[in-house]
């Protein structure tokens, strides 16, 4: 009988995820006993490298830990160190830094969505059996993928670890004619962003609602990156210097990347699009929110099956914000500030797509890095990966194992876990003895 | 007064004169212009995009620009660019094949040849080229691309008024005065209160031009102070490469130990020929489409610093840093004599400053000659 | 082609940047995908199909004592075996290791240490196994990666220069960085890149890794005696993300002497 079934479900490489994950559930006598999402990429040791570094290096180092958001990792190290430097950039480099990340959230959402779990909804094995039945959809993805791979590689030199970053700015200013030539291409790709949500919008979504904490960054006058607070939905407001108060980092067996929860009891939380959709949903300007309306994305949207909407939401509004960037362009006299060395502390929290990263920083009066602290978005998330399968598995106990599995793993990919970047970090294994 | 026939002065206010008569008759014009920090060849529209009151400081291995204290619009020497950039570019698409039912299509890759308008040509920039047109202009080796081009080129020269420190033009017989070879040579003349610009026509073309663009007829006067502004080039000019029998000295130097001492420092990078204005090694590559539909057939720039270079059956010939240096040396200053009937170096200078570690040609002559001793002359 | 040659992708310790260069290839994935059959590719879809493969791009590095079991295994299932990226080729970032004690690292970044299981150095692929064809890069270039997936279909090797980064600079009319006073590993780099650094006012980090017959005595030398450099600065430069490949790490390792002696 199926409810009193014996069965042990694993995987020992979780496919269509960003690096090495595996899934451990064993079910007895029709109860859940044990489940597992481990991340078994090899440790890579990120924060003994930078120790002894200059501050400059950062942000080419960190980008290595993950090849999917090193702009996120870019992000957060330069603005941890400016920090530590006290240094305040200039509103270019600040919109520069946003039309930047605009590129990252659009390849890494599409990339997301399309490639990775669009094909989970449609019951295909790859998006390259999705593209069979589904051809002009997936080619409406790629076409929007290269277009956030070109606004990297128009401030950043290039796509992947992208080189044109420096603590304070950048190496080079695009030219006008590249900021030029964009423009045309954006506004085409704003026509394939809305088109795509509206599709994504009639895929299948699990009936499968909780209730999240959702933390992301917030900023008052507009749809927070890198700057701003950080929040809750349940009333968390604090600095980004406040974030190890807040929150602990665990050492878990089973995995080789560290889990995150609130130090004061208050559990694991969620990160990712839906949180940034759900705190932030204010600061989005008018036609994102009437899209979002349009495709049933509200603004209290707590099924993790979603996600996958606000992935699109968001691309939407980030080709809206960098044809904004585009037009407004104008060359800088120099596309960096000059620093001071000095010796310090440095915090900061920016959004890579798939949630907050968090960069701490000390410094000595050379410039060397003395102390570095990352506490990635798939680590902060691991937890409640964890959790919404312990409640996914009871309710979901009717489907067959390869069912299961399947459903599982997608729930695990509602939050793309980034698990090159939990290097400190699966393979699934569903155990019913 | 002598007779100064085709020669006109411009005052400097004049000079977009020039430019417009040029523009006139379908030339683009490409010329020296500030760009990442260097004096650059690049395609300009005005005056407006000289160099003005900008000048360049060079030794071996550095180059800096600095402004100048006054507002000359060619107060500069060699760049890190050179005229092979526009008549043998870096990068050709040869021809384009495509697959049909009975075969292939062969499209030409080359679409359109521009007519440029050369301004500013330094006079061994100008033997520069008169070298690469007896390599890619004659009938054996001809490159059509590059003689299409090269017919077309409308030539300003431009006397050299001052030499950075890499230059060596007066030794190697190419400079700092132009003698032929150009539609138009300019000298810049600048002093209190006046600056323009002496235009000796060297073309029947290049007279039209000057005529059109409303100058006065130059003077005795014009030209002793154009041999004064040469002369600050030449007086200007601290390095040089002794040629006197310079090929026999390379070719009885070939096992000479100093090749080692070169290869420490040598990395291979393969600048020094890049940026030599004469030149003209170049491999091909065949890039085809996935499916096999379409192949491109590309030129690019090459260089005998490369393991890939000496390559034939069986392996690399020129293994060793020691011999690649030696190869490009010995080519440029002595076998060039036998294969072209010249010296394939021009003084322009490049090599020393553009090298990362400062290799100077001079220098490693200078050496081979004096790890001889007494013993040879020449 | 009547059959499409099966390929395969694995992952080692890596970041999934020289994977990721493959889906990035928008514009041809969907020919690609029809010219081979994507046999084995985890990070894009949930079928693997069995070996043996005809052509096995592996990326990262090994540092596990499982991962050196495992790349055996995928040398034997594979015909053709091309390693991609720097960690791959070079060690990569976390090759970093080999210059400290593991367990101090193991200590800095984990709180139970006894949980992690890891080898003393990591090691490029070639360590371990025979490699047929190396492809460089902190990430790999798109469009090399389509060059040796096409010279692989066409039974042709290749074009990929293995000289410097200076020809590719000079190539797109780049004033040269260092020459201007910006220290630049260019003149001992693998080209590859497109030049790009350069092309943005920076100097060459090397991330494509040492060229064929490098001197990077020469340039540190000259970096030093020209004062552009701090000896502490030169180490570094060399120990990035190709630092056991054996002209950087040794270059680095000559340096750091010199400081030690001067110091």
């Amino acid at each position: 009988m199926a409810d009193k079934r014996n069965t042990t479900i694993e995987v020992d490489y979780l496919a269509r995820v960003e690096g090495e994950g595996n899934m451990f559930i064993e079910i007895k006598d029709g109860e859940l006993q044990e489940l597992r999402f481990g991340i078994h990429e090899p440790p890579r040791f990120f924060e003994a490298f930078l120790k002894d570094r200059k501050f400059t290096e950062a942000p080419d180092i960190t980008a290595r830990i993950c090849g999917i958001c090193p702009v996120a990792y870019q992000m957060s190290s330069v603005h941890a160190m400016e920090d530590a430097l006290q240094a305040q950039i200039t509103p270019w480099i600040r919109e520069m830094r946003r039309f930047f990340y605009c590129g990252e959230h659009i390849q890494s959402h599409i990339l997301h969505a399309y490639l990775l779990h669009a094909p989970d909804f449609l019951g295909y094995e790859s998006s390259i059996h999705m593209a069979a039945d589904f051809p002009k959809e997936v080619e409406h993805g790629l076409q929007l993928k290269k277009v956030g791979n070109e606004i990297m590689e128009i401030i950043g030199g290039r796509a992947v670890h992208p080189i044109n970053i420096r603590v304070g700015g950048f190496y080079k200013a695009p030219t006008r004619k590249q900021m030029r030539d964009i423009i045309p291409v954006l506004e085409k790709a704003r026509e394939m962003a809305r088109e795509s949500c509206k599709w994504v919008a009639t895929l299948p979504f699990p009936d499968f609602d909780r209730d999240y904490t959702y933390v992301c960054v917030h900023h008052p006058d507009e749809y927070a990156f890198s700057e701003g607070n950080i929040v809750s939905n349940k009333g968390l407001n604090i600095p980004a210097s406040a974030f190890n108060d807040t929150f602990e980092e665990i050492h878990v067996e089973h995995s080789n990347a560290l889990h995150c929860r609130f130090r004061d009891g208050g559990g694991c939380y969620h990160m990712g699009p839906l949180a940034r959709i759900v705190n932030n949903f204010d600061q989005l300007p008018d036609d994102s929110k009437a899209l979002a309306d349009e495709i049933g994305l509200t603004r209290n949207v707590m099924n993790p099956f979603k996600s996958i909407l606000a992935r699109a939401l968001e691309t939407y509004y980030c080709t809206g914000e960098a044809l904004r960037i585009a037009k407004e362009y104008e060359l800088p006299e120099q596309p960096y500030i000059d620093l001071d060395v000095k010796a310090g502390i440095g915090h900061a929290m920016t959004e890579a797509p798939r949630g907050g990263l968090y960069h701490r920083y000390r410094i000595d009066d050379e410039g060397l890095i003395k102390e570095a602290q990352l506490t990635i978005p798939t680590s902060q998330n691991q937890a409640m990966i964890e959790d919404d399968l312990r409640d996914f598995v009871p309710k979901f106990m009717h489907l067959s194992d390869d069912k299961l599995q399947w459903h599982c793993e997608q729930a695990i990919r509602n939050y793309d876990p980034c698990i090159s970047c939990a290097t400190h970090f699966l393979n699934l294994t569903v155990k019913r003895s | 007064m002598a007779d100064h026939h085709g020669a006109y002065c411009i005052d400097r206010p004049d000079f977009g004169s020039l430019f417009s008569a040029l523009k006139k008759r379908g030339y683009s014009l490409v010329g020296p212009t500030v760009q990442d920090g260097a004096i650059v060849f690049d395609e300009i529209e005005a005056v407006d995009d000289l160099p003005e009151g900008w000048t360049d400081e060079q030794d071996a291995g550095t180059y800096r620009i600095r402004k100048r204290d006054d507002k000359a619009l060619f107060g500069f020497n060699s760049g890190p660019h050179s005229w092979k950039k526009f008549l043998y570019p870096s990068e050709t698409k040869l021809w384009s094949a495509r697959r049909t039912e009975d075969g292939f299509e062969i499209e030409e890759g080359e679409k359109t040849i521009p007519q440029y308008a050369f301004i500013g040509v330094h006079p061994c920039d100008l033997r520069a080229i008169e070298i690469q047109d007896k390599i890619f202009m004659a009938p054996d080796t001809a490159d059509p691309r590059y003689g299409r081009k090269r017919e077309a080129a409308f030539v300003i020269a431009l006397n050299c008024g001052q030499a950075s420190k890499t230059c060596f033009c007066t030794s190697m017989g190419t400079g700092p005065r132009a003698e032929s070879g150009f539609d138009i040579a300019l000298t810049e003349i600048m002093g209190e209160g006046y600056h323009y610009f002496l235009a000796e026509s060297g073309s029947e073309r290049g007279h039209d031009v000057l005529r059109e663009s409303g100058c006065r007829s130059a003077a005795d006067i014009d030209f002793e102070s154009a041999a004064k502004v040469s002369r600050q080039a030449v007086d200007g000019q601290i390095r040089a490469i002794d040629t006197n029998g310079i090929k026999e000295m390379l070719y009885r130097n070939y096992e000479n130990k100093h090749w080692e001492d070169v290869a420490e420092r040598c990395m291979s990078c393969a600048n020094c020929t890049l940026v030599c204005p004469t030149c003209f090694c170049s491999k091909t590559e065949d890039e085809m489409s996935l499916d096999g539909e379409i192949a491109d057939r590309w030129r690019y720039w090459d260089s005998c610093f490369t393991l890939d270079f000496s390559y034939i059956h069986g392996g690399t010939i020129r293994q060793t840093i020691r011999s690649r240096y030696r190869q490009w040396m010995t080519h440029k200053l002595a076998a060039w004599y036998d294969q072209f009937g010249s010296s394939g170096c021009v003084g322009c200078g490049r090599c020393i400053a553009w090298c990362p570690v400062g290799i100077d040609i001079t220098a490693e002559v200078k050496a081979l000659r004096e790890s001889e001793g007494g013993k040879k002359n020449g | 082609m009547a059959d499409k040659p099966k390929l395969a992708i694995w992952k080692f310790s890596s970041c999934d940047g020289c994977q990721l260069t493959l889906l990035d290839c928008e514009d041809e994935l969907l020919s690609v995908v029809g010219a081979v059959d994507v046999a084995y590719f985890v990070e894009a879809s949930r079928e693997t199909k069995p070996g043996p493969y005809d052509v096995s791009l592996v990326e990262g590095s090994i540092t596990t004592p499982h991962e050196a079991e495992l790349i055996q295994q995928v040398r034997k299932d594979s015909k053709f075996l091309v390693s991609i990226g720097a960690c791959a080729t070079g060690g990569g970032i976390q090759a970093l290791k080999n210059y400290a004690d593991v367990s101090d690292y193991i200590n800095t970044v984990y709180a139970t240490p006894e949980y992690i299981s890891t080898l003393d150095k990591a090691t490029p692929i070639s360590d371990h196994v025979q490699v047929d064809f190396e492809l460089r890069g902190c990430p790999i270039d798109k469009g090399q990666l389509l060059e040796v997936v096409n010279a692989l279909l066409y039974n042709r090797r290749p074009n990929i220069p293995t000289h410097s980064v200076c020809i590719e600079c000079k190539r797109r009319f780049t004033p040269c960085v260092m020459v201007r006073g910006i220290p630049c590993l260019g003149p001992v780099t693998q080209a590859g890149c497109g030049a790009i650094c350069p092309a943005h006012e920076r100097g060459c980090y090397g991330c494509f890794g040492p060229m064929e017959t490098p001197n990077a005595a020469s340039l540190g030398q000259w970096l030093l005696d020209k004062g552009m450099i701090s000896e502490g600065d030169l180490v570094r430069l060399f120990r990035t993300f190709n630092s056991d490949a054996p002209a950087f790490r040794d270059a680095s390792i000559h340096f750091e002497k010199e400081v030690q002696r001067d110091g």
